[in-house]
């Protein structure tokens, strides 16, 4: 039954790796709330095969990793084991402190969108919206 | 339907075969109402009423992800398999939601025994999306021993719970004090258990026995409705609770019984034909509808009659 | 209702004014008249002449005593200068070493040793994905890091920081390397920065190590142990830093955090300790935002809250017990990715804000900071900006210069208020324990974070470079990072086993045991258990590992 004509995306707010500060992604999770999406919020301190379970019990449509130190560099491991169990399709961003020498092995790995410090609202939102359609008719067939 | 690479068997058989990623992605289908739902819903019928599905309510701040949480890691040293429909309210305004309650229940991840899914409402009447049954059903057919729906005490979910719940819990957080005259009609009437949670702090036994004194004044049911006191952060009370759930469990007229499945298909029924006919008059710019309310604004109809007033026009519109 | 008698303010000011100058003649050895370049003397203090401004006396008072308003001690910075205290941490113990050496021979008269976000969660480096190790901080596992990266350092002579949430094993780390040296405890002085698990627990999850029962244990075992056999330890250091780091505004962290020491208080009486005793250590540690005047008037309404609450609230009449002290640190948080060299800049103007509000230490951050840890150039600059501000600006020559300002007053006195609602809210809620197990903290938090967020996406809140004067930069603009080499971390790693190899297999059993039982008796000093853990060869990860088995692991609550 449905309420509303298209289904909210789903988007899992977490971080990865040692760092703890949740400032960020707290911000994020309500920017994506308010736009109307659907945010499942998790505790930090995930680790890669958690991130994947929880992907996959959630069905998302997008990972959004905080990381503030050195976390992002376990993404692109993160990205390898999606797409060992099939959750190829989601999209993944980074958002928090990254240098920007490091960003371009982030995109090679598939990630699909860096965000620095000072990324505006709006910007972050047409992203993860965008994202989520890409993600939603990219899903396999059933 | 395509055939992939390899003849892969059909969602709902992977799903009746116990795999998670199988049932995460049914659960989208169902939720999405996607064409094929309807194809999953009737796949999966003969291998319901398995689960028992266990139902907590309860206001924000008695802890109840962490007595759910407590309460999963109880079941599992029992061995049960579990789901676990974590409901969060939408935004009414912006329609999006942040689903928190998986916080609490960290520790379950990577449990393969334990599969959790957060659901918002959705703006379902109530607060209860009519997808959470279903969900049920589906974890129902996926072989978990024990369901757990767990909803915000807000407006009708408790009523909501109850029709979907083979074993009712309502949490209250101690220190109700003068506020337990002002417990929505209902609460009482509905649980088959109150629970009393945060029994270190000095006001729960206080709270305990106000909550036996009211049941005491309720005329005489059946079954006795224990009130229980948890410490779900410190695990105390907990193996009581799971004690209690399987007493309540085993003589309860099962939810899939026919009586009790008639009774809530027709209640789910009922509430998607009040949304349909919801949204018809919210979204609708037909001149019918225009006209009906402008007769109720200048009081020439009453809203009693505007009402099947609309569901005429309802009628007209669906048939075209 | 008395006449007020105009003719008594004035004999008490005199008097006060000159029970100051005794205070400060004797602290300051020698007090050679200072100049300005225009020839004028230059006072240490100056204050209302006779016969005006009836309410200073009480509400400003002099340094020192009274209601504290303008300073905790009489010649405050004149006397001496607030103690650089920058925090240093990188990736090995020699690392480490070699930089706090350098920093010492720039003027830093005080350490603080970071270790890494690897020890910040517990776990040893050989429990780690390599590439997250030694980029934020020093990696401690054995007595033997701590004593490589104090190679050299006089323990007994130095004041030192220690970066080190509960359970405290870095300070047992300390404690026995100085024990090993022959130096007496007694000598050993310096502060637990991160003794402060609530606000752990509230708003800087990655120290957050034991559950809150279990950490509220080993504070409770570490104050007393300390009181006795380290007494010139600052055993708490109340933490309002990592609060308005997270969001909360600059009244709200002040009364948050006065909350949490009340509450630490509390404990510590219900344990039977003598608050006239044990409040001389406490301490505290805040983040010192952009806000200039705000930053100011939150300091000295915190410093006059606190000396008259602990009268309130406990009778305490001892001066040294009502002193506010506290160290800063400028926030990272108001520095921007975007033109990093203006960094240099907003840190010069939070120092000021902190040193105008009377701290007693301070840490500068590196332009970089919000990339990383500081580079070398970086944290030499971070030095000396405070150098530039003692020496050239004059910072130092007078106590709270700012005072009698009608602004900085009316602020003082507003945020003072503001500070007392947020106290009468905690107290309303039980006290700050149960405050922030309930999440009340964490949602208030939440929401000045939003609306922050939110005044600078409308640009209400104009941030340089960033939704204003925004300029096209290319990556060279940023300075780039150091990352550690990998071998020097698979040294450590090697390091590590080597030394686990080489222990005493029974001493560290047994120890470990020790430390399990004490855990759950109920009277055993933990603490002191970890000190014989260490002492047997015993790692972080082991130690912290057998406490939270015992007492219970530590899941913040998030609130979504």
């Amino acid at each position: 039954m449905t309420i509303t004509a298209t289904i909210p995306a789903r988007v899992l707010v977490t971080k990865i790796g040692l760092d703890g500060h949740d400032r960020g992604s707290r911000i994020i999770a309500a920017f994506l709330r308010d736009a109307g999406m659907e945010v499942i919020y998790t505790n930090p301190w995930q680790k890669i095969d958690s991130v994947v379970e929880l992907a996959m019990q959630e069905d998302v449509d997008v990972i959004g990793i905080s990381s503030l130190a050195t976390d992002h560099l376990l993404v692109p491991k993160l990205m390898t084991a999606l797409k060992a169990v099939d959750l190829g399709h989601i999209r993944v961003i980074v958002g928090g402190i990254i240098p920007d020498e490091e960003e371009p092995a982030l995109l090679e790995a598939g990630v699909s969108c860096v965000f620095h410090p000072g990324s505006g609202r709006e910007e972050i939102v047409a992203e993860v919206e965008r994202l989520a359609r890409a993600a939603t008719s990219d899903r396999p067939e059933e | 339907m395509q055939t992939t690479k390899q003849a892969k068997p059909a969602l709902s058989a992977r799903l009746i075969d116990g795999e998670g990623a199988a049932l995460a992605r049914a659960i989208s289908v169902v939720e999405r109402d996607s064409p094929s739902a309807i194809n999953i819903l009737r796949a999966i019928r003969p291998h319901l009423g398995h689960a028992v599905v266990v139902g907590f309510t309860g206001p924000p701040g008695a802890g109840k992800s962490t007595l759910v949480n407590a309460f999963v890691a109880e079941l599992r040293k029992r061995g049960r398999s579990v789901g676990v429909v974590a409901v969060d309210p939408s935004s009414p305004i912006s329609g999006g939601a942040v689903l928190g309650d998986r916080i609490r229940m960290a520790e379950h991840t990577m449990d393969d025994g334990v599969f959790i899914r957060s659901l918002a409402s959705r703006g379902a009447l109530g607060g209860l999306s009519a997808a959470a049954a279903q969900v049920a059903d589906l974890m129902d057919a996926a072989g978990r021993d024990v369901v757990i729906l767990e909803t915000v005490g807000a407006g009708q979910s408790e009523v909501e719970m109850a029709r979907i719940a083979d074993v009712r819990i309502v949490i209250a957080a101690p220190g109700l004090g003068d506020d337990i005259q002002a417990i929505k009609a209902g609460i009482l009437e509905i649980a088959d258990i109150l629970v009393v949670n945060k029994s270190d702090q000095p006001l729960a036994a206080q709270t305990k026995r106000q909550l036996e004194a009211m049941l005491g004044l309720r005329a005489p049911t059946e079954h006795n409705v224990p009130v229980l006191s948890t410490d779900a952060i410190n695990r105390a009370g907990i193996a009581e609770l799971a004690d209690a759930i399987e007493t309540c469990a085993a003589r309860t007229e099962r939810r899939n019984d026919r009586s009790a499945l008639a009774g809530r298909t027709r209640h789910l029924l009922a509430q998607a034909v009040s949304q349909t006919a919801e949204t018809h008059v919210l979204d609708s710019r037909s001149e019918a509808i225009e006209a009906i309310i402008l007769a109720v604004q200048e009081a020439r109809t009453s809203l009693k009659d505007a009402a099947r007033q609309v569901l005429n026009t309802l009628h007209k519109e669906l048939s075209d | 209702m008395n006449k007020i008698d105009k003719t008594q303010p004035q004999a008490d000011r005199a008097s006060a004014a000159a029970e100051w100058k005794r205070g400060f003649d004797a602290q300051v050895a020698s007090n050679k008249p200072i100049r300005n370049r225009s020839g004028i003397e230059i006072q240490p203090l100056y204050w209302p002449e006779e016969g005006t401004e009836p309410e200073y006396d009480e509400k400003l008072g002099f340094p020192g005593s009274g209601p504290m308003t303008r300073g905790i001690y009489p010649s405050m910075h004149r006397g001496r200068t607030w103690t650089q205290r920058q925090l240093i941490g990188l990736g090995r113990p020699e690392d480490f070493n070699e930089r706090i050496k350098s920093i010492l021979k720039s003027g830093a008269s005080a350490l603080s040793i970071i270790p890494c976000n690897s020890v910040y969660r517990g776990l040893d480096c050989d429990e780690v994905e390599p590439e997250l190790l030694g980029t934020c901080g020093t990696i401690l596992n054995t007595e033997e890091d701590m004593d490589i990266a104090l190679r050299d350092i006089p323990i007994g002579e130095l004041s030192i920081g220690l970066n080190d949430p509960n359970p405290f094993v870095m300070l047992a780390q300390m404690l026995v390397v100085a024990e090993k040296r022959g130096i007496d405890w007694t000598k050993v002085t310096g502060t637990s920065n991160q003794s402060d698990y609530i606000s752990h627990f509230v708003a800087n999850h990655m120290f957050y190590r034991l559950s809150l029962k279990g950490a509220r244990r080993v504070q409770m075992d570490t104050i007393t142990y300390l009181a006795e056999h380290v007494p010139n330890w600052n055993a708490l250091s109340v933490v309002g830093q990592h609060m308005q780091q997270a969001g909360a505004t600059p009244a709200q962290a002040m009364g948050l955090t006065l909350s949490s020491a009340f509450q630490y208080a509390d404990d510590c009486i219900e344990r039977g300790m003598d608050p006239e005793k044990f409040l001389e250590r406490f301490t505290f540690f805040f983040d010192i935002s952009i806000s200039f005047f705000e930053e100011v008037a939150k300091f000295r309404a915190g410093r006059r809250i606190w000396a008259r609450l602990l009268q309130e609230r406990y009778g305490v009449s001892n001066p040294r017990a009502m002193r506010f002290k506290f160290h800063g640190q400028t926030s990272g948080v108001d520095l921007t990715r975007q033109q990093p060299l203006n960094n240099v800049a907003r840190v010069a103007v939070q120092a000021m804000a902190g040193i105008f509000g009377g701290l007693q230490s301070l840490h500068t951050d590196g332009y970089d900071e919000v990339i990383s840890t500081p580079n070398e150039a970086a944290a030499k600059i971070a030095i000396s900006t405070q150098n530039i501000l003692k020496h050239e600006a004059h910072l130092c020559d007078v106590i709270d210069p700012l005072a009698g300002s009608y602004y900085v007053e009316t602020l003082t006195d507003q945020m003072e208020t503001e500070i007392l609602a947020v106290i009468a809210d905690i107290d309303a809620q039980g006290g700050m324990f149960k405050a922030v197990e309930s999440g009340h903290v964490q949602r208030m938090i939440g929401q000045s974070a939003l609306a922050f967020q939110d005044a600078v996406e409308t640009g209400e809140q104009i941030v340089v470079g960033v939704n204003a004067h925004v300029e096209q930069e290319d990556a060279s603009a940023r300075p780039s990072l150091e990352r550690p080499e990998q071998d020097w971390m698979q040294g450590q790693v090697d390091r590590l086993s080597a030394n686990k190899a080489a222990r005493d297999q029974d001493a560290v059993a047994g120890a470990l045991k020790n430390l399990r039982e004490t855990a759950r008796s109920k009277d055993g000093n933990v603490f002191g258990a970890e000190v014989e853990a260490v002492r047997a060869g015993v790692t972080q990860s082991e130690i912290i590992a057998a406490l939270r088995d015992e007492l219970g692991f530590g899941q913040p609550l998030v609130v979504a």
